[in-house]
């Protein structure tokens, strides 16, 4: 057992409280052995403040709602072992970055999916009400590339991490350009030109710096850099070619 | 007197899983021209439990297999208390489901080598029919069809907690719904023309238990609040292997796949010794309810580790394998501090889900006219237990279903009519009761209620045990209504919440601990000590529970064996046996 987890030890919590413009408060937790930030919220909320606000769901990782910043970097908090990130046994947790604030620990989610669907992310059937399952080999290189990508539960922690969002709040975002990616890599898809042309605008993929902070805080560890690369290849080719 | 806004929309759908975005999604196709909305307790498709299946869809597609054998499956894993035409309904249109899943929604299902769709196996079933994405099935589905639904105007409620379905002024119709917008805690009255409930059940009463923790029986609660019956809330699923780690850590109750133990994982008591061979030959793949009630009564012999759980290993098997096979539980177990391929992990049985729910019919009606219900909310499609696989296509086809019925009938039927205001008014008052009392702890509350059903109402139950439960309830009852909250503002406030969740959650106890009280035999999810044996099954009933102004009323309606009777079988060559 490590010297934080002996009995009786406690962790310091700063939470951030009210929307854009407010403070943090301080909380002493208790250090459990199994214990996750989102187990110290929750703490904070049944036996310490009752007015704190926060989101979660599925306890898991699998329904992304209940990311913020932890100690300077997004996380979800329902993975993130206490002990893993405690910095002089301390904890500080603030809203997720790039977005607007609801109370404390909340955002607003709504211009993250609106993106989601500038950014084209909607599969466009090619055989609508068909009764057969396409042939896909799993190995072929079009799928390779969207199964690499496919598996982003739309937490929001690329785009707290990622730079451009906040140099440029019209960017349409890591995420967003990633599930992209993978439209344009499903052959089953019946619309690329029209998936290329939404991520081609101004604020789309060429505006990615390749900062890569997208990819290093990625709880999927899922690549969307390299996704908007494919991206900014696919829509140079279009344009050349006369397609966009 | 409370300020309460009002909105107008021809369809309001409950919940965002996959009941209520294919609700949406059919309804728009069949008449975009209505106004639908979808109204959730979290952000759109982002809660609930459709988006946590990890298995995967069952579905008769392969050419060896047959509808016929699905339905056999279901109805002898449901042993004979399922409504013959839903579960019938469920295994034909879960084929066409499945193709609009992959061929209109977008969702990528796994394939074979040779490009052809891949099928697993699963327990309880004669066929390998269990289409999947990876173990991440829930997460395609759901992320496809919020995606159709974000891009077709379909109005979305996020974050709305709905707490009364009001009848209009005559009682004869539904007017809307009282909903509360959890950000602001401001009420807010959505008149509907249609109304359909996929809030998605979830046995969170229990001290362990697998469902998001935004789940609170709330569409069990209110459907009760409004009349409607609920038929055979005794069943409640359990799932053997939950992780345990302490009431302070919201991974307590979250599941440990059912794959581990297929694969040769042992179950291990607090000595670590192997037990699972005194209770059945199969040792520990022996089905879902034996092993969760074989470790129940190791639990109650005390033969149990620190946290008053079992262990799970994975130690004496391949390294490799553990981590090649199952990567992402893997993980998991590592991020909240388990080594799950070469330690102990400490396990319980998890309450998972709920069979019975609201009576519906096939074409998802309900008593009321205007209502309707699609999911885990809806009672009948698996009897007295669900196959493993036939949770996420139950959501999808009916509420596919749901939303065919629901766009004609608006037109031929609808009409917006006036909310009974007196049950506005009473709701209102019983939501803000705690902000009139003092203070008091909400969690010691809920802790109370967990251990009372699971103690009492639980895997295993006797006449006494639930009688002590009923009480229980009672009590805890009487003390939500005179605890109170410290803080005074509504907006996104957790507590205030949890203590409407609570009062969700004791109202919809008591029906399972009514239910199960007058279900004096054992089979599926539903085991009485004092009644260890299955009766006969032809006069096999199902209970039917509702609300009697505060009280609860039982009653038991004769299984219509519409299709086929107790020893038959519509396999020809099983019947040429």
């Amino acid at each position: 057992m490590s010297e934080q987890t002996k009995a009786g030890a406690t962790i310091t919590v700063e939470i951030w409280r009210g929307r854009e413009d407010g403070h943090f408060d301080s909380f002493s937790v208790p250090h459990e052995e199994k214990q996750t930030i989102l187990d110290v919220v929750t703490y904070i909320q049944r036996r310490i403040d009752p007015t704190v606000s926060y989101r979660f769901a599925c306890r898991i990782g699998m329904c992304g709602s209940c990311a913020m910043m932890v100690n300077g970097a997004p996380r979800w908090t329902c993975r993130t072992h206490a002990s893993k990130v405690l910095k002089d046994g301390k904890i500080r947790l603030q809203p997720l970055r790039n977005l607007p604030v609801i109370k404390d620990l909340v955002t607003d989610m709504t211009v993250f999916f609106d993106k989601w669907q500038k950014a084209g992310g909607r599969f466009e059937p090619s055989q609508p009400g068909s009764q057969e399952f396409a042939e896909v080999s799993p190995e072929s290189k079009e799928r390779a590339a969207a199964s690499a990508g496919i598996e982003c539960i739309g937490c929001g922690v690329c785009y707290a991490a990622c730079d451009v969002v906040a140099w440029n709040p019209d960017y349409l975002g890591p995420a967003q350009l990633n599930r992209a990616w993978t439209l344009v890599n499903d052959v089953r898809d019946a619309d690329r030109k029209g998936h290329l042309a939404a991520v081609a605008v101004d604020a789309g993929c060429h505006a990615c710096h390749s900062h890569q902070n997208c990819t290093r805080y990625c709880p999927k560890s899922l690549n969307p850099t390299a996704s908007i690369a494919g991206l900014k290849r696919a829509t140079m080719t279009a344009a050349l070619k006369g397609d966009l | 007197m409370v300020e309460i806004t009002r909105s107008k929309t021809d369809i309001l759908i409950l919940g965002s899983g996959g009941a209520g975005l294919f609700a949406a999604l059919h309804a728009h196709k069949a008449d975009p021209d209505l106004s639908i909305t979808i109204a959730v307790k979290g952000l759109l498709g982002k809660c609930g439990c459709t988006r946590m299946v990890q298995g995967g869809y069952n579905v008769a597609i392969a050419a060896e297999d047959s509808v016929e054998r699905h339905f056999m499956d279901t109805i002898l894993g449901g042993k004979w208390l399922n409504h013959q035409e839903i579960s019938w309904k469920l295994v034909n249109l879960a084929i066409e489901r499945i193709h609009e899943l992959e061929n209109d929604m977008g969702c990528f299902f796994d394939r074979n080598p040779d490009g052809t769709i891949h099928q697993k196996a699963f327990a309880g079933q004669t066929f390998d029919r269990t289409v999947h994405k990876g173990s991440l099935t829930g997460i395609e589905i759901i992320s496809r069809l919020a995606e159709q639904v974000w891009g077709r105007g379909i109005h979305r409620m996020e974050e709305h907690r709905a707490v009364a379905l009001v009848p209009s002024t005559d009682g004869k119709r539904i007017a809307g719904v009282l909903m509360i917008n959890m950000q602001t805690g401001d009420f807010h009255m959505v008149q509907a023309k249609a109304v359909m409930i996929g809030t998605g059940g979830g046995p969170t009463m229990y001290k362990f238990h697998t469902p998001s923790g935004d789940k609170s029986c709330d569409g069990m609660a209110m459907a009760l609040r409004a009349g409607l019956p609920l038929i055979d809330m005794e069943m409640v699923q359990f799932h053997p292997t939950g992780l345990v780690a302490g009431e302070d850590t919201r991974i307590t109750g979250t599941i440990i796949e059912e794959g581990l133990r297929g694969a040769g994982g042992y179950l291990l008591d607090g000595n670590e010794q192997r037990f699972m061979h005194e209770f059945d030959e199969r040792g520990e793949r022996a089905t879902r309810d034996i092993v969760s009630r074989a470790m129940y009564e190791m639990m109650k012999q005390g033969r149990t580790a620190a946290n008053g759980g079992l262990y799970i290993t994975m130690a004496h098997l391949d390294p490799k394998m553990v981590v090649q096979q199952f990567k992402g539980m893997v993980d998991r177990c590592r991020d909240v501090g388990f080594d799950l391929v070469g330690g102990l992990v400490e396990v319980v049985p998890t309450a998972h889900y709920m069979m019975g729910g609201i009576k519906f019919d096939e074409n998802c009606f309900t008593d009321i006219p205007g209502v309707f219900v699609a999911g885990e909310d809806a009672g009948g499609a698996h009897g007295a237990n669900r196959l493993g696989g036939n949770g996420v296509a139950n959501s999808t086809v009916f509420g596919g279903v749901a939303g065919d019925t629901m766009a004609p009938w608006v037109r031929r039927d609808g009409a917006f009519s006036d909310p009974d205001e007196a049950v506005i008014e009473e709701t209102i008052s019983r939501c803000l009761t705690p902000f009139s009392n003092n203070s008091g702890s909400v969690t010691d509350l809920r802790l109370r209620l967990y251990d009372l059903m699971w103690e009492e109402v639980g895997i295993t139950r006797t006449a006494e045990s639930l009688n002590r439960g009923l009480a229980g309830l009672d009590e805890l009852e009487n003390d939500l209504r005179s605890i109170g909250l410290a803080d005074s503002s509504r907006a996104f406030n957790l507590t205030w919440h949890d203590w409407m969740n609570l009062d969700s959650q004791i109202l919809v106890s008591r029906a399972i601990a009514m239910a199960a009280l007058a279900r004096e035999d054992s089979r599926g999810a539903h085991f009485r000590e004092d009644f260890p044996e299955t009766r006969d099954l032809e006069t096999s009933a199902n209970t039917v529970v509702r609300r009697d102004g505060d009280a609860i009323s039982i009653d038991t309606v004769p299984v219509a064996f519409t299709r086929i009777r107790p020893g038959e079988t519509l396999l020809a060559e099983d019947a040429a046996d």
